[in-house]
């Protein structure tokens, strides 16, 4: 299978150099209300945004939603979009607020909605007894602060560089180094009673 | 790019990792149904939507026997001669001491398209040529399968949004592309069976007017100019 940090690679090698050239004509044609243009820049950005939108929610019609408000707010701002930074590294940026506002909604909702569960069943507390490895740590991801999650999630899942994520995020890449740093061993934490079945 | 190898992870939890929420490939169909979400809303649009789908669209006419199925004959008939007006008459040749210069961006003798979009919209009249032009064949030998109603399908999007674009603005071009929307509408909804009584009228216009050799040439002519 091919790894997600190759598949990334391949997706952008794809683009270069003939698309990343037009990219500052097509984001001036868009600003001037051009459809064709924008949909050209949807089609070089959109699985690319859509993966991360899926990595970070778990859910694809979730993903498919923030996908599109991503796009729509995205062309909403064009305009100000001034090139300081990549149009890819912008629109990453676009996407994790879009993400994290809905996230916070989403995870009201299913704290209400574990709470039912739990009152309810007691299926669910049999499955948490006895998860496998990958359930641990994917649960373990989950319950990360966002800041690592995301951090972790672009770096160790989806293979981007510490410069792409810390110029999408704002910060230094020490700072995103730092935070991928806290994440893992907050993993390793929760993981250790589970020691002895990952390091087999 | 520089790693801090000292808190990695170890490797069955790194594999594990990477399945994290995996995600699905997304389909053309997903990034279209997404797009007509994010075109709806991002881009208004601010006159007659060509990308309304057919039977949304107020008919041309009040008469009813225009059935869709009947319309495509009609359209490619149509279709074929605006090629054959366009395309297949003999150029002119251009004086050399004409005072008039060509058209910036001009297709053909009679279109002018922004120089912007000239590029684009010579791979996408080749494209459409080439595939109206292998119809026929491919309906009448089963061919005509979810790949090629697919390029049928982009080419209709591509259609839709040129109708949306600067490329429109001379309304020659725009007529053209409006006819070319109405068939490749019509050829992404053909079945392979029930199509074939329909593209026998097409074949005969295509035979009895010579047009396939002047179509390829005028793609080529096309190709050329770019």
């Amino acid at each position: 299978m091919t790894s997600p940090a190759v598949a990334v690679e391949a997706s952008e090698a794809t683009q270069a150099p003939r698309y990343v050239s037009r990219e500052p004509e097509l984001i001036a044609r868009v600003v001037a209300g051009d459809r064709l243009a924008a949909r050209e820049l949807y089609d070089a950005h959109a699985p690319r945004i859509f993966r991360l939108a899926f990595r970070l929610t778990g859910e694809g019609e979730l993903a498919r939603e923030l996908t599109q408000e991503t796009f729509i707010r995205a062309f909403a701002q064009l305009g100000r979009f001034r090139g300081e930074s990549a149009l890819s590294t912008w629109l990453h940026r676009v996407t994790l607020s879009v993400v994290s506002n809905a996230m916070r909604k989403v995870k009201r909702f299913r704290a209400r909605e574990a709470d039912l569960d739990e009152a309810t069943s007691i299926a669910a507390e049999t499955r948490r007894a006895d998860p496998d490895l990958r359930d641990k740590l994917h649960r373990a991801i989950d319950e990360l602060p966002e800041i690592y999650r995301i951090t972790l999630v672009m770096h160790d899942v989806e293979g981007y560089t510490h410069e792409e994520i810390a110029n999408v995020l704002g910060v230094a890449e020490g700072t995103c180094k730092s935070r991928l740093s806290v994440a893992r061993a907050q993993l390793r934490e929760k993981l250790a009673p589970y020691a002895k079945e990952w390091l087999e | 790019m520089m790693r801090n190898h000292d808190d990695q992870l170890p490797e069955s939890l790194r594999a594990a990792a990477r399945d994290y929420n995996n995600p699905p490939e997304l389909a053309g169909a997903d990034l279209d149904a997404m797009w007509s979400a994010i075109e709806d809303d991002a881009f208004p649009r601010r006159f007659a939507s060509p990308s309304v789908e057919l039977e949304g669209r107020q008919p041309r006419s009040e008469n009813r026997w225009l059935s869709a199925r009947n319309l495509l004959p009609l359209a490619a008939v149509l279709l074929i001669g605006v090629a054959i007006g366009r395309f297949g008459l003999p150029r002119k040749p251009q004086a050399a001491s004409s005072n008039v210069a060509m058209r910036p961006g001009a297709i053909g003798d009679s279109v002018a398209v922004p120089e912007a979009y000239q590029s684009t919209t010579s791979q996408y009249l080749g494209k459409t040529a080439a595939l109206l032009v292998s119809l026929p064949s491919e309906v009448q030998s089963g061919r005509a399968d979810d790949r090629f109603l697919g390029r049928a399908h982009d080419l209709l999007l591509t259609t839709r949004l040129l109708l949306d674009s600067p490329a429109a603005a001379d309304p020659r071009f725009r007529e053209l592309l409006e006819d070319l929307e109405l068939v490749l509408a019509q050829v992404v909804r053909l079945q392979a069976d029930q199509g074939r009584a329909d593209l026998d009228l097409i074949r005969q216009a295509l035979d009895q007017r010579d047009v396939l050799p002047r179509l390829r040439s005028a793609v080529a002519d096309i190709s050329a100019d770019n």
